[in-house]
């Protein structure tokens, strides 16, 4: 019987007759697939990308829907480049149509200065992000999103220039039950334009 | 004056009424950092 070079998949001989062709083929298919899955580490493995959206002119927010689903419980969300008409503005998340309820904290680390805030009942994540008129910072990890669990957000929030704060600890949960397949960024004043939203889906199998 | 744009995926349009309130209310309550 031939095989293939690398992983040694049966295929047929030249002279195997037709009527075993459904067989082969479903042989060498089987083989493919387990080999696949052995290679990557599972069906699903790794870090994803699901969804890519770029972000439009003057817009006053973002809207990314179809981000999350049954093939992964936790993501990774990031954004590059992008800019907002205002400088130390920040960049507020929330998810699906919920408004109430985002409870969260903060840290900000400045130059000898250490400040925090948060919020146990608020319309959203405020300043998970930052946004300035040189780019925009957003990089967070979601857990949970689309299960019926609380959802849970942690991450970096990024920087102000104007008040050189940087490194800013954040975390923060929606404690409900609801699914969720899409979330929206919104400055906390001023317009976003141009820039990438990346939403990464951590491999479950 | 026309109402703030908002996006939706690839889909760049106007704010209804109701949307541009939601925003307003939004961020007045998110603290700058």
């Amino acid at each position: 019987m031939a095989t293939t070079t690398n992983y040694s998949w049966t295929t047929p001989d030249n002279t195997a007759y037709v009527k075993d062709g459904a067989s082969a083929i479903r042989t060498l298919g089987s083989s493919v697939d387990t080999t696949l899955f052995t290679a990557l580490g599972g069906a699903y493995p790794g870090l994803r990308l699901v969804k890519k959206q770029t972000i439009g002119s003057a817009v006053s927010s973002v809207t990314v829907t179809s981000a999350f689903s049954a093939t992964y419980e936790a993501y990774k969300v990031i954004i590059a480049g992008g800019a907002c008409s205002n400088d130390n503005s920040s960049l507020i998340l929330t998810f699906g149509s919920t408004t109430s309820g985002y409870i969260y904290s903060y840290g900000v680390f400045a130059s000898g200065v250490a400040i925090g805030d948060g919020s146990t009942s608020a319309s959203g994540f405020a300043a998970a992000g930052q946004a300035n008129t040189n780019s925009l910072t957003f990089n967070m990890d979601f857990v949970n999103p689309f299960l019926s669990k609380h959802t849970l957000v942690s991450g970096l929030g990024g920087y102000n220039l104007t008040n050189n704060n940087s490194r800013i600890a954040y975390s923060g949960v929606v404690p409900n039950t609801t699914s969720y397949t899409a979330f929206t960024l919104t400055p906390g004043s001023g317009t976003l334009t141009g820039g990438t939203i990346y939403v990464y889906g951590y491999g479950a199998s | 004056m026309p109402n703030p744009m908002i996006q939706i995926d690839d889909e760049v349009r106007e704010m209804t009424d109701e949307e541009y309130a939601e925003l307003l209310e939004l961020q007045e309550s998110a603290p700058a950092l």
